[in-house]
């Protein structure tokens, strides 16, 4: 066969054809001329048919997803930074603007994407790990596996580090009643040797897997006043303890706590389980109580010891203790009640905990589960109330991370028992599993938590109302409470604004963390305007590349190495950042991250393919290469999608 | 905030009317208008009432049509950034701050401006014609952009372009009129540019009544034009949104010089009259504006 291509012409037919042919034009070899096919009965055909139903090895087209300046500068930025890295070594780049919630919808509950970048709320102790990459998580919405990766290392480690314990809990007979998190100091710096080794453990595996890659943590920067409240800084502001047990100045302070607030997204939708509109859930928070809260260390303190930033300690439970290794016997606090008048029982903390768990309750084939605090729930097997405020739980987790299944927030079950219900629309299919549950706006939201819904006009401010009965405001209960009647947080598109809301005593603080590209400003304006303060708060959030890598080549964790490979961290930090961030090559918080992942002025797993932001296109296309990738002859990436 | 914004955005503009009042209208005009007010307000009623109505429905569509063009619209943005590439940088060469508040000046009161005066102007006119047309124009540049801002997502160059906006930026340099034009627009709503296309429909009603007014015809081009520049200079429009936005407003000329005119509501009041009026004798009046079918 001396001509592979489809030939149209008669002559070449006639030159290729063989003997059959020649004696006269059957009625087949014409069809066979005019559809472009040589001639040729035998042997030919075989392998034409092996030529053409060879499938074309396309051009590698990826698309970054990612959310526009308005709503996230650095993201964009860094979405740009990574297209051209990608298109310097031979991929055809697009970057897809989303709005926020179109965004968290691609990217969490339908998995459409490539790549995106953008941050991870995080948090403070390595467990979130297990929901983020398990892949009994992989089909799941919500920050439960959005790579969908399944990688059975990695599904081993992350198990292990979760029920990894300390030979000191049991060498103290320290079953029980170590429960309080302050308690037990000498326990916990024991106890954490084994599940310190399962954590670095997993970490080294995730590095090595790059599922996402982690770039950087930003400083979190927020401005407040400092002539109206007292307190700042004691509670993280990302939290609801930036805004509880503050000390008003003024009448007016205590009247009205004004914060502002970046994000719309709190002004139109309150339910803690949206995928779209949750990161951090700090108004939730604020409307919600949990069994237990993680005190996290404010700005105030934050050159202190960080071992007890992971702690968790009562808050609706008065308390709690182990009877055995398995079960966790809690405490409620009494006659608490809902913001609608409605008793809170240990059945509504019963029933948040099977809730979340699915939130059909049974009803359908499927279970639905609640886009967060997935890998919380998931440490709990049951939990059954015994009185009113007493509940047993029985888990398959170490202890400090069956604790933390304690941090998620109570739903009356009078409300959320009648959303188990799939959600419909006239004339529109819905997706299964898709319960009212997770799709409610929630407002008004009924919480029993220290502030209660009071108004809110969509992407102008969420107001929020001092809950008198909070239990935090009886005599006897030593913890932070709400201390102005009213929180308003008030929605400012931008920082520069929001700023000027602070500075011109139209707001008291800054709730949302400050773009980088404001901080210098706001360190030069603090200095001048002797009424405001900087707010400068340890962050466990972290912006990075997440790969869905149920796409080819995306599924490669060799090419997702090199992809890491391609973005110089340090040099992204000074520019997208101004500075006010750190590499990351783990997306742990400091005090968990090993000697071999720590930051040594390069990526210790993925070095930059370069020096000085300079990117050694070379030595990447060869990487490239090595990852099983083949480049054509105009010089793209090619891949077999 | 906004209020305050607002506020002053009403009393620059309240100033510059009365001052141009004086100057473009003359003291004649302005006497007949004390006289005639009623019977052009009641000829002019119905292009007032679809403008309301259409910006009520702007109002509407500012809140619900997100969710619509969420579901269904296109996503735009890095094909207009691959067309037109680095183009609206072009204007960083010319930043300076005086500039950038020149522009953010033209952006917000020049605009307010340009659209409210020439209605004053042409009701100052004894003819109706010219401010039916125009009020006509407002609504179909309203109606027409909004049905493409529910079908193209796009934004604007300032959030793809962040390095090189930094200087121009309208937020970055008066964060205050951030209030403003998020209370006017989305961000997402870029194509057309509708301050293009009114201040181009403006500025053509300009050329259009130029033998009226023939001082302001100048004066509405070089303040159309500053604003149509200064929506690429602030890095809030791509140049395809501004001919699309010159277009629109070519388009919404042509529509309403045709449509006005066309129908008249009085006479087909008075038709109604009359056949209640007269059951015997059929279609009296006829020849009272029947010319459209």
């Amino acid at each position: 066969m001396s001509d592979p291509a489809p030939s149209t012409s008669p002559d070449n037919h006639t030159r290729d054809s063989d003997d059959a042919a020649r004696g006269g034009p059957s009625r087949r070899s014409m069809l066979a001329a005019t559809a472009g096919l040589t001639v040729s009965m035998s042997g030919c055909i075989r392998e034409v048919r092996s030529i053409v139903n060879r499938d074309e090895v396309a051009p590698l087209s990826l698309t970054i997803s990612t959310v526009p300046a308005d709503g996230d500068r650095e993201s964009i930025q860094l979405a740009r930074a990574v297209g051209s890295a990608l298109e310097s070594v031979g991929a055809d780049i697009a970057i897809d603007m989303l709005s926020q919630e179109e965004f968290q919808r691609a990217i969490l509950v339908n998995h459409d994407f490539d790549l995106y970048v953008g941050p991870h709320p995080g948090d403070t102790t390595p467990d979130f790990l297990y929901e983020l990459l398990h892949s009994r998580f992989a089909e799941e919405a919500g920050w439960q596996n959005p790579f969908g990766l399944t990688n059975l290392a990695i599904d081993d480690r992350l198990d292990e580090q979760r029920v990894a314990t300390g030979v000191a809990a049991d060498a103290d007979g320290n079953g029980n009643g170590n429960g309080n998190g302050d308690e037990g100091e000498n326990g916990d710096e024991n106890e954490t040797s084994d599940r310190e080794d399962a954590i670095t453990a997993t970490l080294e595996t995730v590095a090595r897997e790059q599922p996402f890659v982690p770039i950087c943590r930003p400083t979190e920067i927020r401005l407040a006043r400092s002539d109206r409240f007292q307190g700042w800084g004691e509670g993280h502001p990302a939290t609801r303890f930036g805004y509880l047990g503050l000390e008003p100045q003024s009448d007016g302070a205590s009247a009205e706590l004004r914060a502002v607030h970046t994000d719309a997204r709190p002004s139109q939708n309150l339910n803690p389980l949206s995928a779209e509109y949750r990161e951090r859930g700090l108004s939730t928070e604020l409307l919600y109580d949990s069994l237990a809260v993680a005190q996290w260390r404010g700005a105030g303190d934050r050159e202190s010891e960080t071992d007890t930033a992971t702690d968790v300690s009562p808050w609706l439970a008065s308390d709690w203790e182990w009877s055995d290794d398995d079960t966790l016997l809690v405490t409620l606090r009494e006659d608490c009640e809902f913001h609608d008048g409605t008793r809170l029982t240990a059945e509504d903390v019963a029933f948040t905990y099977e809730f979340l768990a699915d939130t059909t309750r049974g009803s359908r084939r499927f279970a639905a589960p609640a886009p967060h605090y997935r890998g919380r729930v998931a440490a709990v097997d049951d939990v059954t109330d015994l009185s009113e405020t007493e509940l047993e739980f029985t888990v398959a987790a170490s202890q400090p991370v069956a604790e933390r299944a304690l941090e998620v927030p109570i739903l009356p079950k009078h409300i959320w028992d009648e959303r188990t219900d799939q959600a419909s629309l006239r004339g529109v299919t819905v997706s299964e599993g898709t319960t009212e549950a997770l799709v409610t706006d929630n407002v008004p939201a009924i919480g029993s938590g220290p502030y209660q819904f009071d108004e809110r006009t969509d992407r102008d401010h969420l107001t929020l109302a001092r809950f008198d009965a909070h239990f935090t405001r009886r005599d006897g209960v030593d913890l932070p409470e709400p201390t102005s009647e009213h929180l308003r947080i008030q929605i400012d598109p931008r920082s520069t604004s929001a700023i000027e809301l602070v500075e011109s005593d139209s707001a008291d603080v800054t709730s949302s963390p400050l773009e980088s590209y404001v901080v210098d400003d706001v360190f030069e304006d603090d200095e001048a305007i002797s009424e405001t303060t900087v707010l400068e708060s340890p962050s466990w959030s972290f912006y990075h590349i997440g790969f869905n890598t149920r796409r080819a080549p995306l599924s490669n964790p060799r090419f997702r190495r090199v992809v890491a490979r391609l973005l110089d961290k340090e040099q992204l930090v000074e520019e997208v950042f101004h500075g006010h961030a750190q590499p990351i090559a783990t997306p742990v918080v400091e005090e968990w991250v090993p000697d071999s992942l720590a930051w040594n002025g390069s990526d210790p797993e993925t070095p930059f393919f370069g020096t000085d932001g300079e990117l050694d296109v070379a030595a990447a296309r060869d990487a490239f290469e090595d990852a099983g990738l083949r480049y054509d002859d105009d010089g793209r990436l090619r891949v077999r999608h | 905030m906004l209020t305050q914004v607002l506020t002053r955005v009403a009393l620059v503009v309240a100033l510059a009317l009365v001052f141009s009042l004086a100057v473009f209208i003359g003291r004649d005009r302005l006497a007949s208008l004390r006289t005639e007010w009623r019977p052009r307000l009641r000829q002019s009623a119905p292009a007032f009432a679809l403008l309301l109505v259409i910006l009520g429905l702007n109002r509407i569509m500012r809140q619900d049509g997100y969710d619509i063009s969420q579901a269904y619209g296109v996503h735009m943005t890095e094909v207009f950034y691959s067309l037109e590439g680095d183009f609206v940088l072009l204007f960083r060469s010319i930043a300076t701050p005086e500039v950038t508040t020149f522009f953010s000046v033209s952006y917000v009161y020049v605009y307010a401006f340009v659209l409210v005066f020439p209605v004053v102007a042409y009701f100052a006119l004894s003819n109706t014609v010219v401010l039916r047309q125009l009020l006509t124009a407002y609504s179909l540049n309203y109606v027409i952009g909004l049905t493409f801002y529910l079908l193209v997502i796009a934004y604007g160059p300032r959030n793809v372009m962040i390095e090189g906006m930094d200087a121009t930026h309208l937020y970055y340099a008066n964060p205050e009129y951030i209030h403003l034009t998020t209370e006017v627009n989305q961000n997402r709503n870029v194509f057309p540019s509708l301050h293009t296309s009114l201040s181009a429909t403006v500025a053509i009603f300009a050329y259009m009544t130029r033998d009226q007014y023939r001082a302001w015809f100048p004066v509405a081009v070089g303040l159309a034009t500053s604003v149509i520049i200064s929506t690429m200079y602030l890095g809030i429009h791509w140049a395809i949104d501004v001919v699309a936005g010159l277009v629109l407003a070519a388009v919404c000329v042509v529509l309403a010089t045709q449509l006005v005119g066309r129908w008249s509501l009085s006479a087909l009041l008075k038709r109604v009259q009359a056949a209640g009026q007269s059951t015997a004798a059929s279609g009296p009046n006829r020849e009272q504006g029947d010319d459209g079918a």
